[in-house]
């Protein structure tokens, strides 16, 4: 797939990463990474724990001295950004906090370098849900309130990027859904969103694009329809050889899948209703149709975990 | 840049450890001058003779309103390195340098807001220093405050030290960003090895004019408190021999600071925040 190499079509601020790499002494944490983050949009920036999701996005904010390319928002470095709050937000860890100061003060010490009033700090304390708790201290916060300070934080001065490291670590099922409505309610405003997560289930429901990564390298891009693929069907029945017969005389092309149980036959067409049209023309018994979508979690792995993308620092340890 | 230096302020007063450090120094002033006051004022220092009765009223009150100074300074120094320390040890440096990416305004906006903070805890200890020591002095019936002008200045001096001393924390906790090694550090040197390595350079003939370049024999001389007093005096409470002249003593101090932050920042500004 091809994304315009340029800012932007329109409204929104775009997230360019261009041949980034990240050397330690002694191995390479991020290889010759390049890709596209659109505006308006939720990307899933994914990889095993461990993979450098961590370390590019803390070059891409200027924090970690890349080894070779660069990291750009709206075409421009993090570093050049005259008031990078209003730009972009980015809660990376649930862990950056004092813990002797209590969340409100932690806002308050951000926005001031911005000069953002307290009343939108309270806002925003208000938004994320926190706002008794923000008078406390934040040492005796739990992993989920911590998640919301930090995106409390990314959201206070407004920005039209949003990058979070791992945001739903420590949310309950009822606060990953809350998550999930505001990054599309804020995605929706044509707000650049980045997530990182080493699971892809957990952001599977919420984003629109993915960029998987392992061992630093890029291993896949495209949107989360792209990463489906086709739809095929699932026809089972008492006779599989039968089915195929009856699928090949409506010429819908077949293979027998044993793999999804005893007596299935997947059609490589989308189209249910022809599928059982030509078992009914057939004569076979249908005893299950439906739609058989790739198993995105299986194909996660399969790309994170195959052999070329192995540990290679390991290997070459 | 306001905007920087009143999210530092902020930072410091949005803690207990800065309401702690501000009481210490209050307390360090309270109690050593009152202590060292009553040593000075009531001990036999010189044999046979009272100190009231050959130092004259001013240098009393001086020396016992700056006894307290080497606790102030010390804990002027630990404000100073917690104040960058305390951003690593708790990773809010991330959050520090995403706000504002450009890291020496960031170091800037600390030595405002610091030399503003230690306007106000220096000032605490001076009170306390000014309790703790003049209840000694009238208690002796001598003078609380007996020049004026120049007392005053000794009060401002100490007002000088102290910032510097806050703005040398920041240099040692912006070349060494853990802590707690940092604070180790520090204190080790100014109460350990420095008095050592002066005892030792006693022992050979440039000692002395080295050592008048230690970090605490440049306090002594900023501070200014003998001037006039004669030998035998000064010998007495612990005076330095030879000092630099006061200026040239925080001209020193603030060469201390300024070497170790610049060093330090040449570091943070090529250092990965991971």
């Amino acid at each position: 797939m091809s994304h315009p190499s340029t800012t932007l079509t329109g409204a929104g601020t775009d997230i360019q990463i261009r041949g980034l790499a990240k050397a330690f002494k002694k191995f390479t944490a991020v290889d010759d990474l390049t890709f596209d983050v659109q505006p308006g949009r939720i990307t899933g920036f994914l990889g095993p724990n461990g993979a450098g999701k961590t370390t590019t996005l803390r070059m891409l904010l200027g924090l970690v001295k890349p080894t070779a390319g660069e990291g750009l928002i709206g075409g421009k470095r993090y570093a050049d950004l005259a008031s990078p709050l209003n730009v972009v937000g980015a809660a990376l860890e649930a862990t950056n906090f004092h813990p002797g100061r209590s969340g409100r003060d932690h806002l308050r010490v951000l926005a001031a370098t911005h000069k953002i009033s307290d009343s939108r700090v309270d806002e925003m304390l208000e938004l994320v849900g926190l706002p008794a708790a923000a008078r406390k201290r934040a040492g005796g916060y739990s992993m989920g309130m911590r998640q919301r300070l930090g995106l409390a934080g990314a959201l206070l001065g407004d920005p039209q990027v949003l990058i979070l490291d791992e945001p739903a670590n420590g949310l309950d099922p009822e606060g990953i859904r809350w998550l999930r409505g505001l990054l599309r309610s804020l995605a929706g405003e044509g707000k650049t969103i980045l997530i990182s997560s080493h699971l892809l289930s957990e952001v599977e429901q919420t984003v629109d694009d993915v960029v998987i990564i392992a061992n630093g390298r890029l291993v896949r891009q495209g949107t989360i329809e792209e990463l489906h693929g086709e739809t095929t069907t699932l026809v089972r029945s008492a006779d599989p050889r039968s089915m195929l017969r009856a699928l090949d005389a409506n010429g819908i092309s077949g293979t027998a899948e044993s793999s999804h149980g005893d007596g299935v036959v997947e059609a490589h067409t989308s189209d249910m209703a022809s599928v059982g049209e030509a078992a009914h023309a057939g004569g076979v018994a249908v005893h299950e149709l439906r739609a058989l979508r790739t198993d995105l979690e299986r194909l996660y792995f399969q790309l994170t975990e195959s052999p070329e993308n192995s540990d290679r620092n390991r290997e070459n340890a | 840049m306001i905007n920087l230096v009143r999210s530092e302020v902020l930072k410091y007063v949005s803690t207990r450890t800065a309401w702690g450090l501000t009481l210490g120094m209050f307390l360090t002033g309270i109690g050593f001058s009152a202590l060292f006051g009553a040593l000075f004022v009531y001990g036999n220092i010189l044999e046979g003779v009272e100190l009231a009765d050959v130092a004259p009223p001013l240098l009393l009150a001086r020396v016992v309103y700056t006894a307290a100074i080497q606790f102030g300074y010390l804990l002027a120094l630990v404000i100073g390195v917690l104040c960058i320390g305390q951003e690593y040890r708790h990773s809010t440096v991330t959050g520090t340098f995403l706000a504002t990416p450009k890291r020496s305004r960031v170091i800037g906006a600390k030595v405002v807001a610091l030399a503003l903070i230690a306007a106000v805890s220096g000032a605490v200890h001076v009170l306390g220093a000014l309790i703790g020591g003049g209840v000694i002095l009238s208690s002796a019936g001598l003078a609380i405050y007996p020049d004026a002008v120049e007392l005053t200045k000794t009060l401002l001096l100490m007002l000088l030290v102290l910032a510097l001393w806050t703005l040398i924390g920041l240099g040692v906790g912006v070349l060494i960003p853990n802590q707690v090694a940092a604070l180790c550090l520090a204190i080790a040197v100014a109460w350990i090895v420095e008095p050592l390595a002066g005892f030792g350079l006693t022992f050979v003939s440039w000692g002395q004019d080295l050592a008048r370049y230690f970090p605490s024999q440049v306090t002594a001389a900023t501070l200014d408190v003998f001037t006039g007093a004669n030998d035998a005096v000064r010998g007495a409470l612990g005076g330095p021999a030879e000092p630099l002249g006061w200026i040239t003593g925080a001209v020193v101090l603030l060469a201390y600071a300024a070497v170790m932050a610049l060093i330090g920042l040449l570091l943070t500004r090529s250092r990965d925040i991971a």
